[in-house]
């Protein structure tokens, strides 16, 4: 027995280490119920070790090389390239003035798109929030597109957090370590994004392939689609903000797998195989630093005090207006007529009321001045019934022109 | 007899090094694997850790050896990938074993074997990481062989250069 395990003991360790790692495989990968087999999208405790364990060997000496290179560089640019650099400064500055009241004025309007959009129920979101991170290292292996940032749970990242450049997305963080974090790169082939094409509105979503490349799938074949077309994140897969540049069309192709559809393969705005730092997006509400509120703060000051002066410009030209009309316009009262009963015909006077003809309000509505009939009859002003002509409130004021009444004509069946 | 001869000429032909080079170059290995991508983009046609397990396989000429450094050098690439820890361990123990039970058998001081036998383990090493990938765990994965062809070739040509400069480092008797 013994000289059995001598005599093979080199293939028994290759089939026990072997064995271990399979039954460590088979811990890792869930089977569904559709018989599709796929692997947990948040490690285990143990597998989250393993993977700590490697970060924490080989970061420290990446640190070091990125760290080096960007000493080096910082050391040429500062203290030997240095042409023209106080010119540029004062551009600069004039340039960040300039911007900086550009940009509050742009906060304002997104804070107020914003309130407008809850209002109508939307669910938009909106950049406010970002940290700076460099990339550091990568995986090292071209099945595996990820690559690690120099920033982690001690700057508060979060798994699932966005992680863009300024030209456009670049991956999502899936792992979060003390110091580091790992970044699943868009064009991984397990990676998955909702994309829009800018002009033909048609969704799709966004992952790599095996070369690396970017593409869309789960796109209906249309002729609409063009070479040059511009992708956006859609904003339906809770990472990416709706609206980042994602990258163009460069070329639509018959899906292998399912005739109806096409695969359109796409050119990344952000050059994916070279980052070097990135923006990790941590948060999408409104929170504006310190000398944003400030500046906002003066641009609604100065916008409020021209609000005020061009209101108050405003209600001055209309009261000239509502003056010269009321000038220009025909009078209707009687300048000639006594003052009682105009009073009178604008507020009938109650009977048994004390006071109540003098009690009338001299700014009441002006009483129409009635012209002379030329054919009176029975229904003209004046005409009715004499005997409680007086009392009668609602009855017109006489006038010294009014002609006599006539009694109206019989009329035979 | 000739049994006997073999196994003295392998003894005689074993390499040793100071302790510091197995730490340091396999882990120099891993760290320019994770790093040079951010250099080359995807031009980066090589798998350092490969090339230095087999070399190191080839050299102590014992399988056990080399089996533990591939499944150590393995399992260390999954950790920095975010696939499944074991596929790359699987891939990589086979062909630390395999570069060792060849290394008793043929002179590993030729460079046209040393060559071939690069790209050849390159090339079953991908071929074990697709067969674990897709039959073992039934996971879907896109595969180029022709990407696997140019690390495979420019696993050679790493080889070529490296084998010479970690020759240096062995302890002479």
């Amino acid at each position: 027995m013994e000289s059995f395990f001598v005599r093979y003991r080199n293939v028994l360790v290759l089939l026990a280490i072997l064995l271990a790692q399979i039954v460590g495989l088979a811990m890792q990968v869930r089977r569904g119920s559709a018989g599709h087999s796929s692997l947990d999208s948040r490690d285990g405790s143990s597998v989250r070790l393993i993977r700590l364990w490697a970060d924490e060997l080989v970061t420290p000496p990446e640190r070091l090389i990125h760290n080096s290179k960007l000493g080096v560089l910082w050391v040429w640019n500062n203290y030997f390239y240095l042409r023209d650099v106080r010119q540029q400064n004062r551009d600069l500055q004039n340039t960040i003035d300039r911007l900086r009241l550009e940009q509050a004025a742009l906060l304002e309007d997104a804070r107020q798109g914003q309130r407008l959009q809850a209002l109508l129920g939307f669910q938009e979101k909106y950049i406010y929030s970002t940290i700076a991170a460099q990339a550091i290292g990568t995986s090292g292996s071209s099945q595996s597109r990820v690559f690690y940032i120099d920033k982690g749970e001690d700057a508060h990242l979060k798994p699932d957090m966005a992680v863009i450049t300024g030209d456009g997305i670049v991956g999502k963080v899936r792992d979060v370590f003390p110091h580091t974090a790992q970044v699943l790169a868009i064009n991984d082939q397990t990676s998955g994004a909702g994309v829009i094409l800018q002009t033909t509105r048609l969704r799709g979503i966004l992952r790599g392939n095996a070369d690396g490349q970017l593409m869309i799938v789960g796109i209906l074949a249309d002729e609409r689609i063009q070479p040059g077309e511009v992708v956006l994140t859609a904003g339906g897969d809770l990472v990416f903000p709706r609206g980042l540049p994602v990258g163009t069309v460069e070329k639509v192709r018959r899906d292998p797998d399912r005739d109806a559809f096409i695969q359109v393969m796409v050119k990344p705005a952000a050059h994916l195989d070279r980052l070097d730092e990135v923006l990790v997006i941590t948060s999408t509400q409104p929170r504006f630093s310190d000398q944003q509120q400030k500046d906002i703060a003066t641009s609604q000051a100065m916008k409020g005090a021209e609000a005020e002066a061009i209101k108050e410009q405003a209600i001055q030209e209309q009261l000239k207006a509502s003056q010269i009309n009321a000038e220009r316009l025909p009078g209707l009262t009687d300048p000639n007529a006594p003052a009682a009963s105009q009073a009178g015909a604008a507020q009938p006077a109650k009977p048994g009321q004390p006071g109540s003809e003098t009690s009338a309000p001299a700014a009441g509505p002006p009483a129409p001045k009635l012209l002379p009939t030329i054919h009176p009859d029975r229904f003209s002003p004046g005409a009715a019934p004499a005997p409680d002509t007086g009392a009668d409130s609602n009855s017109a004021p006489k006038t010294g022109t009014s002609p006599t009444p006539q009694p109206p004509p019989e009329r035979n069946p | 007899m000739s049994l006997l001869g073999a196994d003295f000429r392998r003894d005689m032909e074993i390499h040793r090094y100071p302790l510091l080079v197995y730490a340091l170059v396999p882990l120099t290995a891993l760290v320019l694997q994770a790093w040079l991508p951010r250099v080359l983009g995807n031009y980066a046609w090589f798998d350092l850790p490969l090339v230095v397990t087999v070399y190191f396989a080839l050299g102590r000429r014992s399988p056990i050896q080399g089996t533990i450094m591939g499944a150590a050098m393995g399992l260390f690439e999954d950790a920095l990938s975010h696939h499944a820890i074991g596929v790359n361990g699987i891939a990589k123990t086979v062909v630390g074993f395999l570069a060792a039970s060849v290394g008793i058998r043929i002179d590993v001081e030729n460079y046209t074997i040393r060559l071939l036998l690069n790209f050849l383990l390159s090339l079953l090493s991908s071929a074990i990481f697709l067969f674990v990938y897709r039959v073992l765990l039934g996971l879907d994965l896109e595969w180029d062989w022709l990407t696997q062809l140019f690390i495979a070739i420019g696993n050679s040509v790493v080889a070529l250069i490296l084998f010479p400069l970690l020759d240096r480092f062995q302890i002479r008797e």
